[in-house]
C-alpha cells in the first residue's frame, strides 16, 4: 500500500477532526419537509454528489489544490462570489475555520494565500480542503476521491444521527455509490468555474427552520 | 492564543448555564476578561440567554451547534469549538478566559485536552444521590465537580452531606464544590478555585 493511499484513508475517515460532522448541507431540512425519506436517501446523496459536489465543490477544491499565494487568495474570493446565498457563504466559511483550526493543531502548514483568505472571512471549506489535502501529500485525483467520499459519508452519518437510517444500511448504500464517486472524481479543467443553483439541495439549505440539530 | 479555555459539562438541566451566569459578575469584579462559547443541542437558547443577561457584550457569546452529538463537538472532533475560541481571541485580544459550555449530555462526556486547559462537571441533587456512585468519566475525570441545587436536597429525598462525601470519595479527593447557582451560594468558591488553579490571577 502506498503512503498516499494510507494518508487518504486517514483523511477520509469519519474520525478525522474537521468539524464536518455538524453539517448536513440541507439534508436535515429536506428530511423534515418530506423531500427525502429513508427509502430515497441514497438517491439524495447521489444527487448531491452529481450536482453540488461535482459542479461546485470539486472545482473549488481543485483550484485550492492547484493555486498558491495571491492566486489562491483570489480563488477563495471567486468561490465566495459564486455562492449566491448568504447563509451558504457563512456556513462554508465556518466549516473552513474548523479545518484551519485542525491544520493549526496538527501543524500542517496551509499556504499563505489560504491564511489570508481565512483572515478576510472567506476561507471556504471546499477550497481550504484542497489546500489542506495537498499539504498532506495527496495527489489531486486522490484528493477529489477523498472529498467526494467524505461528502457521501457525512450525509449518511447525519441521516443515522437523525434516526432515519441505520448505520449498516448506510454502509451498504455507500458501497453501492463507490462507482459513482470514482466516475465523478475527475480533475476539472483549470479554467472551469464552480456553478451554483443545485435545486433541491440548495433550496433545502436556504429554508429557515427552528429546532435544528445541524448547522445547516 | 493565551486565554485559558475552561470547559463546563454536565447533564441536561444540571445548571451549566446558571453557573456561568452566576460566575460572570464575580469574574468581572476582579478584572478577568471573559468570553463564552455555548454548544446548544437544538437551538441557540443558552447563547441567547447569556446575551440577554447583559453580563457580557453580545458578541462575546458565540454559539456552536453540535450536529446531534454534544460529546463529539467537545471530544472526538472539537475543531468547531477550537475555531470559535481562536476567533474570539482574534476579535478580543487580551482575553483571560474562554468558558466553553457543552450541550447537556450523559455522565460519560469528557472534554478533549486539545480543546480545554481545565474542565468542570456540573450535576444537581435532583438528578439523584446515586449519581456519584455511578462513577461516569464526567464525575471521575473532571478537574472540578460542582454539585448544584443543594437547597433542593430535602425536597427530593437526598442526604446532601452524604452525597458530597460520596462524590469526594469516588474522585479520590479531587475537588468537589457544592453550589446553589440561582441563589449565588458557593459561587465565590468556584471563582476562587478557578483563579487559583487555572488563571493564576
Amino acid at each position: 500500500m502506498s503512503l498516499a493511499t494510507i494518508r487518504a484513508m486517514q483523511l477520509a475517515d469519519s474520525g478525522f477532526p474537521s468539524g464536518v460532522f455538524a453539517y448536513s448541507w440541507g439534508l436535515e431540512s429536506a428530511l423534515a419537509e418530506g423531500q427525502v425519506c429513508k427509502r430515497s436517501l441514497a438517491d439524495w446523496v447521489a444527487l448531491d454528489l452529481r450536482t453540488r459536489w461535482h459542479r461546485f465543490d470539486r472545482i473549488a477544491l481543485a483550484g485550492g489544490f492547484r493555486l498558491t499565494g495571491e492566486a489562491l487568495s483570489g480563488w477563495f474570493e471567486t468561490v465566495d462570489a459564486l455562492m449566491p446565498v448568504e447563509t451558504q457563504r457563512r456556513d462554508s466559511a465556518q466549516a473552513g475555520d474548523a479545518l484551519f483550526a485542525s491544520a493549526r493543531a496538527l501543524r500542517i502548514a496551509m499556504d499563505p494565500g489560504a491564511l489570508a483568505a481565512q483572515a478576510a472571512g472567506v476561507g471556504h471549506f471546499a477550497v481550504a480542503h484542497g489546500v489542506f489535502l495537498r499539504a498532506c501529500g495527496l495527489d489531486l485525483g486522490t484528493a477529489l476521491e477523498t472529498s467526494a467520499l467524505s461528502l457521501a459519508r457525512g450525509a449518511f452519518s447525519a441521516a443515522v444521527r437523525l434516526g432515519v437510517a441505520g448505520a449498516i444500511t448506510t454502509q451498504r448504500d455507500l458501497l453501492a455509490l463507490a462507482p459513482l464517486i470514482a466516475e465523478l472524481a475527475i480533475a476539472p479543467d483549470a479554467q472551469d468555474l464552480p456553478s451554483g443553483a443545485m435545486l433541491l439541495p440548495d433550496v433545502a439549505l436556504m429554508r429557515p427552520r427552528q429546532g435544528r440539530l445541524f448547522i445547516n | 492564543m493565551t486565554a485559558a479555555r475552561v470547559g463546563i459539562g454536565g447533564p441536561v438541566g444540571s445548571g451549566k448555564t446558571a453557573l456561568i451566569e452566576a460566575i460572570l459578575p464575580l469574574l468581572a469584579e476582579v478584572g478577568i476578561d471573559t468570553a463564552v462559547i455555548t454548544n446548544d443541542l437544538v437551538t441557540d437558547e443558552d447563547a441567547e440567554r447569556l446575551r440577554k443577561g447583559g453580563q457580557l457584550a453580545p458578541d462575546r457569546v458565540r454559539a456552536v451547534q453540535a450536529g446531534a452529538c454534544p460529546h463529539t463537538v467537545i471530544r472526538e472532533d472539537p475543531t468547531l469549538n477550537m475555531a470559535a475560541a481562536d476567533r474570539l481571541e482574534t476579535d478580543f485580544p487580551g482575553l483571560d478566559l474562554i468558558l466553553i459550555e457543552s450541550g447537556g449530555d450523559n455522565l460519560a462526556s469528557t472534554f478533549s485536552p486539545d480543546l480545554v486547559d481545565y474542565w468542570m462537571f456540573v450535576i444537581d441533587v435532583a438528578g439523584g444521590d446515586d449519581i456519584p456512585r455511578k462513577k461516569g468519566p464526567g464525575i471521575l475525570q473532571a478537574n472540578l465537580l460542582v454539585i448544584n441545587k443543594a437547597d433542593l436536597a430535602p425536597h427530593v429525598g437526598v442526604d446532601f452531606p452524604n452525597m458530597l462525601a460520596e462524590a469526594t470519595a469516588v474522585r479520590g479527593g479531587g475537588a468537589v464544590l457544592p453550589a446553589i447557582c440561582r441563589k449565588g451560594s458557593g459561587i465565590a468558591e468556584v471563582v476562587a478555585h478557578l483563579r487559583r488553579e487555572v488563571l493564576f490571577k
